[in-house]
């Protein structure tokens, strides 16, 4: 299968999204914007007040002046403090509110996206964004933003102000500027590459301790603990030595930025002493430009440096972005009602790749009720079939109906209420057991939820739980066992309550001791309704209404179970040598 | 021999001394260096700026530029010795959180979730050596502390008093006032990073969710958790810019109070003009050493707790203790319980003779992996014994039992790399390969058994991932082999040519089959039943197959 990578966002596309979302909230931008001018506007009003107690001092005037530019002084940093408090607080809202929006439209299209699609892109580049890029941008609108704004808005004014000052201040302080434009066009491009690198070392580092420690046991038992040693010292290794070359290029970096500071620090005390001995400005003035200039240390650096974060987080608002504006699944505008839980596949055929079909011409007629084993082994089909059935696959010749009635107008949505299929992968949503089943029926009350569990004979353990239904589960909460996350999954079908369920070796990862449980708990989940049991044990067959033996993508046997054994085919081999009869 | 977290600590900064030291002193430099610079601004103003010649100006610039050059360098050269130091602290204590938990008598893993191990070895290996990135810093602010401190003193002694000590109790409350802040804000923050968290996990079981056309009522769940955590965030965000506004205010307040004294001061005549530039510059930059304190400080604290949990998994007691005696080379694998009792176990007795292909079915899957547990070593009976080739198991060395008797487990682990790799660790791939099936397995792979899996062979099937360990297994031809249900997630067809192949495979040497499937139990030469932990029955499949309690562990 080629891989088809999930869109990604252009930047003109970035651009309409953000103006669009921010756009919603304008007066709110407008008063964050003014508040944090308002804030450093203030700020900047200290250096002069500074240098007007220098003046009062150099001038001998008698100290009792001084008073009033220190309460000045006062009152500038109660103001600034509280426009900035005020400003900042507004950003943020701004900020996250989009974030959130953004990021709920992501979740909503990538739940959205049809199986098939998601199969051809590989489900880790859908969990690479939701990971990595939905952080990347919450970071950057959390941290860097506000950040950068604040500096980039300290630069700004701080340079007005040198040049309301004097006009000659600006320019002295100018002169730092080339410096500080080639330093960042000699980062950049050497750090980008430098931290995807580290990053990916770092990555490549926990996935082999998780390998060798996840793995300890094995490890232990083919006494392969030198090999992997060693495997941990050279991903660790390499990580280290891709920290150091981080951190002499960041030092580098900072070290030309220090240039840029000496320069420009030099040119406007230069400037000032010209000034000063042509009396153009007092000593106070040439002062306050000093400190100013002094005071740009810090903002400038921050933004420089926060230059690639800004840069990585648009990347990764591309991604997002890319899923967000998917199209929707299209449904018929009517679509047609099944008649009843029947399930027929006619000639239906299915290949991945042109030419190696992996389905050949299979009839299937399963009537409403009635349960169907699929058996054969792995790469005849089974999976496929289920998959067509389910709608997860379109055939690619011959035709499914549910009901009576074609996949393509029941329309995606219909089909999923129509047709359930539980496949052999366990997840337990992570946060109260409640909540995790009520995702299968929302309205489900908690003697609903009692009623399923105890109908697939679940209801015993979830009852000696730490807190019973409202136990955390999942990632980070109480962890179930494999057998136990399969029985949930049992549950949901329960309560979902479509008419036709699919189970594709829904019992296959529990072990031997599990499948008898989950089998038993299969057969209760499946009562009443239409079933295809792709099955593992031949128990789980026997006990079928009817068994349909696959090989190569086609059905080479088919019917009850002592029909099968007494013709004497594929499945009746089998079965001797499960029952213990020579055969 | 056991260690404590403070000596992890100290253990992982003396490992380091020549480069922490260097870090040190370097950045020492720089902080003072950058102390300075304020100083020779006030300088540059007093004697060149307010009437001073073209050479003094020159002279002072000059001066200014060696200032420059020294704080740079030595900010460059050590901040780059503190990153070594941290780096390779952090790199020798993974390895002995690795090496710890691969040792042969094994017992590190109990009651450590393997993700909670790995994060010890990643992050807290991490934070411990950060340790020596932030000493350094640490120094360094007490340096830029005395330069201010001498420079303010030799200055101005009431001035200097004023501003030494005046910063401690304006920080202290700076941080009285954010402290009800800073704790709200954590808590709001743990919240809104659970949104990103439930976003991840709904696209994790996207699949499952599909299956049961869950897809509209988790987006719903999203958009709630979503906008919780929006304002959760909010209030971190508001908490914490009245927090930054609260040390802006002060900050302020304590220059003015300082511009006033100086003022005062200068205007007597007490100290000159540059005197006064020079006391503002540093009100301000005292603010660095102070808030670097409190900043080591945490670091500090958070690297004792990782250095605690590290030492803990160092200190783990043994699951089973070395031993001396050895199995005579080479092994016949004559297998004997004695007598055996653990766990689940009560009172075993049964052998395995040499070459045997004996099936076990444990009605109880605890008595499985006690027994299984016992045969690998991985730990010793309670009672009773387990010998090979009539040692007792016991007094052997962990490592050379596992020489002897190779146990895979049911959910063995596969590693990284390719599929040949992972099983390629024996004498008979070849062989093993067709035994396991591992050639359809090949066959439906891009690349063949030269595809590469991630790791734990998370991106093979489970079937797949079984079959590429039963091979592993078997490709070692090991002595004595136990293998736990090879073929649970292996569809029947394929679980009887595996039967066949297994058997085919292994004749002459001793096999251990602990399983309850009955396409294996029929290729086996002898079965035991356990059940309740006894043994309950003896006897080949089809005899077995009799008999009412086996046809209910293996046929039901």
């Amino acid at each position: 299968m080629t891989r088809e990578l999930l869109p990604v966002a252009d930047g003109r596309r970035i651009r309409a999204v953000v103006g669009e979302l921010a756009g919603r909230s304008k007066g709110r931008a407008a008063a964050a914007f003014t508040m944090l001018v308002a804030a450093t506007a203030i700020g900047l009003l200290t250096a002069p007040l500074l240098g007007r107690v220098v003046d009062l001092v150099a001038t001998r005037r008698p100290a009792a002046e001084l008073l009033t530019p220190v309460v000045a002084l006062v009152l500038v940093a109660v103001g600034q403090a509280i426009a900035t408090a005020i400003g900042v607080s507004l950003v943020a809202r701004l900020g996250e509110t989009i974030l959130a929006e953004l990021r709920e439209r992501f979740v909503e299209r990538a739940l959205g996206l049809p199986l098939d699609q998601l199969e051809r892109a590989g489900s880790g580049d859908l969990t690479a964004r939701v990971t990595n890029d939905v952080s990347v941008v919450a970071e950057g609108v959390r941290q860097a933003l506000p950040e950068l704004g604040r500096s980039v808005l300290t630069v700004v004014l701080t340079l007005g102000a040198l040049a309301v000052l004097d006009w000659r201040f600006l320019l002295a302080a100018l002169v730092a500027v080339p410096i500080q434009l080639w330093t960042v066009r000699w980062y950049v491009p050497r750090a980008k590459p430098l931290y995807a690198s580290q990053r990916e070392a770092v990555g490549a580092q926990q996935q082999q301790l998780l390998d060798t420690i996840g793995g300890a046991k094995t490890v232990r038992a083919f006494r392969l603990a030198d090999a992997h040693l060693e495997r941990v010292r050279q991903r660790s290794g390499t990580a280290v030595d891709l920290a150091l070359r981080g951190i002499r290029l960041v030092t580098r970096f900072y070290a030309r930025l220090n240039l840029a500071e000496f320069v420009g620090l030099s040119a406007v005390l230069a400037v000032g002493f010209l000034l000063v001995g042509a009396d153009a400005v007092t000593v106070g003035v040439a002062t306050a430009a000093a400190l100013y200039f002094h005071s740009l240390f810090g903002p400038i650096t921050t933004a420089l440096a926060l230059v690639d974060d800004a840069q990585a987080a648009a990347a990764s608002l591309a991604r997002l972005i890319g899923v967000a504006d998917l199209p929707a699944e299209a449904s018929p505008s009517r679509p047609a009602r099944p008649v009843d839980a029947s399930v027929k596949t006619a000639a239906a055929g299915y290949s991945y790749v042109d030419g190696h079909p992996v389905l050949r011409d299979v009839d299937l007629d399963v009537s409403p009720g009635e349960r169907v084993a699929l058996v054969g082994a792995s790469g005849a089909g089974k999976t496929t079939l289920a998959k067509l059935i389910a709608g997860i696959h379109q055939p690619s010749s011959g035709s499914v109906t549910l009901g009576g009635v074609a996949l393509e107008e029941l329309g995606p949505e219909a089909t999923r209420r129509t047709v359930a299929l539980i496949s052999q992968e366990v997840h337990v949503f992570a946060g109260p057991l409640a909540e995790d089943l009520r995702l299968a029926r929302p309205s489900a009350s908690d003697a609903d939820l009692r009623a399923a569990l105890a109908k697939v004979g679940a209801l015993s353990w979830v009852d000696s739980l730490p807190s019973g239904l409202d136990t955390v589960v999942g990632e980070g909460g109480h962890q179930l066992t494999v057998t136990q996350a399969q029985q949930l999954a049992l549950v949901r079908l329960v309560l979902a309550d479509p008419p036709i369920a699919i189970l594709d070796e829904a019992t296959a990862e529990a072990g031997s001791a599990g499948s008898r449980v989950l089998e038993s708990a299969a057969a209760a989940a499946l009562e009443g309704r239409t079933a295809l049991v792709v099955a593992h044990r031949l128990t789980q067959a026997a006990a079928s209404d009817r068994i349909v033996v696959l090989d190569a993508g086609a059905v080479v046997e088919s019917g009850t179970h002592d029909d099968l054994v007494a013709t004497g085919g594929q499945y009746a081999k089998l079965w001797a040598a499960w029952s213990g009869q020579r055969a | 021999m056991s260690t404590t977290g403070r000596e992890v600590l100290r253990r992982s900064i003396t490992g380091q001394r020549r480069s922490v030291a260097l870090a040190s002193l370097l950045t020492a430099c720089h902080q003072g260096g950058e102390a300075l610079v304020p100083v020779v601004i006030g300088v540059v103003i007093d004697q060149a700026v307010a009437g001073g010649s073209v050479g003094t100006l020159l002279f002072w610039l000059a001066v200014l530029a060696v200032l420059f050059a020294a704080l740079s360098t030595s900010y460059r050269l050590g901040a780059r010795f503190g990153e070594r130091a941290a780096e390779r602290a952090a790199h020798d204590l993974r390895l002995d959180v690795g090496r710890r938990v691969l040792h042969p008598g094994g017992g590190a893993e109990a009651g450590n979730l393997a993700g909670e191990l790995v994060s010890i070895g990643t992050s807290d290996a991490k934070r411990v050596g950060q340790v020596n990135g932030v000493l350094p810093f640490g120094v360094a602010g007490l340096a830029g502390l005395l330069v201010s401190a001498v420079v303010l003193l030799t200055m101005s002694l009431p001035l200097g008093l004023l501003v030494l000590l005046g910063t401690p109790p304006m920080l202290y409350l700076a941080h009285l006032i954010g402290k009800p802040l800073e704790r709200r804000s954590e808590a709001e923050q743990e919240r809104s990073a659970f949104a990103s968290g439930i976003a991840t996990d709904l696209v994790a079981g996207l699949r499952v969710l599909k299956g049961v056309g869950a897809e509209r009522a988790a987006v719903d769940r999203y958009r709630r958790t979503s906008q919780d955590s929006l304002r959760a965030t909010l209030r971190a965000a508001r908490a914490q810019a009245w927090h930054n506004g609260a040390l802006l205010a002060l900050t302020g307040i304590f220059i003015a109070v300082v511009a006033l004294v100086g003022g005062n001061l200068a205007a007597a005549g007490d100290i000159s003009v540059g005197d006064l530039v020079a006391a503002v510059g540093l009100a301000q930059y005292l603010i660095t050493p102070f808030s670097i304190f409190s900043w080591v400080n945490g670091e500090l604290a958070q690297g004792r707790a990782s250095a605690g949990r590290i030492a803990d998994v160092l200190n783990a007691p043994s699951a089973v203790d070395a031993g001396e005696a050895t199995i005579p080379a080479p092994a016949a694998g004559h297998v004997r319980l004695s007598a055996l009792s653990r766990g689940a176990l009560r009172d075993v007795d049964f052998e395995a003779r040499p070459g045997e292909l004996l099936g076990v079915v444990a009605t109880d899957p605890a008595a499985a992996t006690d027994l299984l547990d016992c045969l690998g070593r991985a730990a010793d009976p309670a009672t009773g014994s387990v010998s090979v080739d009539a040692v007792d198991l016991s007094t052997v060395d962990p490592s050379r039992v596992r020489e002897v008797v190779l146990v895979a487990a049911h959910d063995a682990d596969l590693f990284a790399g390719t599929v040949a790799e992972n099983f390629g660790t024996g004498p008979l791939t070849e062989e093993a390969m067709t035994a396991a099936a591992v050639d359809e397995v090949a066959g439906a792979l891009p690349d063949g058994v030269a595809t590469e899996v991630t790791e734990r062979g998370r991106s093979l099937s489970g079937g797949q991932r079984q079959r590429v360990a039963l091979a592993r297994a078997l490709a070692v031809d090991a002595p004595v082999l136990v293998l736990h249900d090879p073929t649970t997630a292996v569809d029947t067809v394929t679980e009887a040519r595996i039967a066949a192949g297994l058997a085919e495979l292994r004749r002459g040497r001793t096999t251990i089959l602990v399983t309850t499937s009955p396409a294996l139990l029929a290729a086996t030469d002898r079965v035991v039943l356990l059940d309740d932990g006894r043994i309950a029955g003896e006897g080949s499949h089809a005899d077995l197959a009799g008999r009412a309690d086996y046809r209910a562990a293996v046929l039901s």
